[in-house]
């Protein structure tokens, strides 16, 4: 049963990462290079950290990158810890946890859906929220949702008053 | 008497037979189906208009679109509208299904049912109170009663119109027959 | 060739009679339920609404098989009212017409499972074959006591077991087993399919069981065999039970009484899943109506 500042204590002199904080009660953030995660996950799974609650993507348009986010939780400790790492934009190509955790391929089948990343060793990636989908993954930054919707609906019209511009 | 009269008081007949007696199949969509159940439970009971719930959509009547439809989920509308039998009803409820509502600039949800099923009634409200339900669907009865609600014939006559925008949307939509 | 004619007569006026209580019943049991919901329920009158409305929508069908189906179920059903003394009118009475009933039943559902068969979908076969599985059950305990009721007063027709309850209302089946007449009691709430015994309609999980792709008229027939039905079962239990009536009023006042109380037992439960409820009619159900078969027999 650790508390934050222990867990601080163990993953600096453990997995010695770039930046690493408590956020708040029973939340820790911890930024990791992108070579060192999956070492990192399983090192995280055999210290009682084992629940993979998702993981989560954030578009950095202006640096050009993408950043996953693995929360994970342990029941021991009752502490959330957040990993994040930051992947580059163009290929948007990063390894996957599915070996560690099995139900990480629904979550990278989600991300890969929405944000285009594609996760190598993952081979069950087709869609599964959306139907028949040609266009730019929707998330991403520089998807125009407003233009889009402009293009391909019409709106109802109210006596010659147009709905939005 | 001739074969029109005779035609026209048993179709008065059947339409007044029809409106007292409906059976609703509510394709639960969106978030407004949570205003079905107050509406068909004691409080404000609907069983007491006749209108009854449906188990499968060959028995069923009415359509109760409740809330906003993603495109996956119109395909399988449009699936179980057209396995239904005529005169069947189509009721629009909540604001999404009208102008787009809470989700009007979504990549996903379609803006106007109206241009995809023939709508007869729409219930306005995000979402309705029971008591608003009930002042739709006695309109409806009553639209029913004097012969007025023809959407399905509307869809017969307007086929090109609707599969249309439907395959706008979806791309491809499988017909039987 | 006048007593033909009268027959014929007498026939249609019979299954016209049956055909507009049973769908009364339907009506009233609703508005039962509806009332110990606390809520108001739809009017009296509202079953011959549905049957109007349904007969005035298209139908889709699916074959011979299907439409022989329901056609089937209907008719088995009217062939049993040849056999049912209603009060005091009857068309043949012979010997052996409690089995004949029986076995007429039988057929009503194997209509229904060849309309099935035709229709193709794979939850009208679950749910057929969960009501015939249910029928295994409840038809044990039932010709039990059936059996016992023929040793006892060496007779097997309906007529004959009503006539020999005559005299005063102490001679009723009623009071003089009344443990068989519980058990006939739970056995029909079994037969007609009330909660909790109704996992072949169970609308939420298979469609409506074997109705599930009716619609138009072959759902109305389908509910007009079902209101025949109600009737049979009830004046069954009525004649074998209650001493059966002089006059076709006090006959139906009788059934009426007995459906009341099934409606209300019929409400207060949730629903038995087929193996609970096939196990529960041969555990308790059965060991009664034999204790009470022995009592009879010794």
């Amino acid at each position: 049963m650790r508390n934050e500042k222990e867990l601080l204590e163990l993953i600096n002199v453990h997995l010695d990462p770039p930046a690493a904080e408590i956020k708040r009660k029973q939340n820790v953030s911890v930024s990791i290079k992108q070579e060192n995660l999956i070492q990192a996950l399983s090192f995280l799974k055999s210290h009682s950290y084992q629940h993979l609650s998702t993981i989560s993507c954030v578009d950095w348009l202006d640096e050009g990158e993408f950043e996953l986010v693995y929360h994970l939780f342990s029941y021991d400790d009752y502490i959330n810890i957040s990993l994040k790492t930051r992947i580059k934009r163009e290929p948007g190509v990063f390894q996957t946890a599915k070996e560690i955790w099995p139900v990480a391929e629904f979550y990278e089948r989600d991300i890969h859906e929405f944000f285009g990343v594609e996760f190598k060793g993952n081979d069950n990636l087709e869609e599964m929220i959306l139907e028949n989908w040609q266009h730019l993954p929707p998330m991403r930054k520089d998807f125009d949702t407003r233009k889009f919707v402009n293009d391909n609906y019409e709106w109802r019209d109210y006596n010659g008053q147009k709905h939005t511009d | 008497m001739n074969n029109n009269f005779v035609k026209g008081s048993w179709q008065e007949i059947l339409d007044w037979a029809q409106n007292k007696s409906i059976n609703m199949l509510h394709y639960c969509t969106g978030c407004g189906a949570i205003e079905l159940p107050p509406t068909m439970t004691s409080r404000y009971d609907m069983s007491r208009f006749g209108i009854g719930p449906a188990a499968t959509p060959r028995q069923a009547d009415m359509l109760l679109v409740t809330g906003y439809l993603s495109t996956k989920t119109l395909r399988r509308l449009i699936y179980t509208y057209e396995q239904m039998q005529a005169p069947k009803f189509v009721v629009g409820f909540g604001s999404c299904t009208i102008n787009g509502g809470m989700y009007w600039d979504s990549y996903n949800t379609i803006k106007q049912l109206d241009k995809y099923l023939p709508v007869e009634i729409y219930i306005a409200g995000c979402m309705p109170r029971p008591e608003a339900i009930l002042d739709g669907l006695l309109k409806l009865k009553k639209m029913i009663n004097n012969g007025e609600a023809d959407g399905y014939k509307r869809y017969e006559e307007n086929l090109e119109f609707y599969h249309q925008n439907q395959e706008a949307v979806l791309g491809e939509v499988q017909r039987t027959q | 060739m006048i007593d033909i004619i009268y027959r014929i007569g007498h026939f249609i006026l019979i299954t016209l009679f049956t055909t507009a209580l049973g769908l009364l019943f339907m009506g009233i049991a609703r508005k039962i339920v509806a009332r110990i919901q606390k809520r108001y329920g739809p009017p009296f009158y509202q079953p011959y609404l549905d049957v109007l409305k349904l007969f005035g929508k298209d139908a889709i069908t699916h074959g011979f098989i299907f439409d022989f189906g329901a056609v089937m179920a209907l008719g088995g059903v009217i062939a049993t009212l040849f056999f049912i003394p209603l009060g005091s009118w009857q068309l043949y009475s012979m010997e052996g017409t409690v089995l004949l009933i029986i076995y007429f039943l039988a057929v009503a559902s194997l209509g229904m499972a060849m309309g099935t068969v035709g229709s193709g979908n794979p939850q009208a076969s679950v749910g057929i074959s969960r009501a015939l599985t249910q029928m295994l059950g409840y038809e044990l305990p039932y010709l039990v006591i059936l059996f016992s009721l023929i040793y006892r007063y060496q007779t097997s027709s309906v007529w004959g077991l009503m006539q020999a309850q005559s005299g005063s209302f102490l001679n009723w089946n009623l009071f003089a087993y009344p443990l068989m007449a519980l058990v006939a009691f739970v056995v029909l709430i079994g037969m007609m399919g009330k909660k909790p015994f109704d996992a072949m309609i169970a609308p939420a999980e298979i469609g409506s069981g074997p109705v599930v792709e009716s619609g138009g008229k072959y759902l109305g027939m389908l509910l007009l065999q079902k209101s025949i039905t109600i009737i049979i079962e009830l004046a069954l239990y009525v004649n074998l039970f209650l001493g059966g009536a002089d006059n076709i009023f006090s006959f139906s006042f009788k059934m009426l009484i007995v459906w009341i109380l099934a409606t209300m037992f019929g409400s207060l439960f949730p629903r038995f899943r087929i193996e609970d409820g096939v196990k529960f009619f041969w555990k308790w159900p059965l060991g009664i109506a034999i204790l009470q078969a022995l009592y009879i027999i010794i």
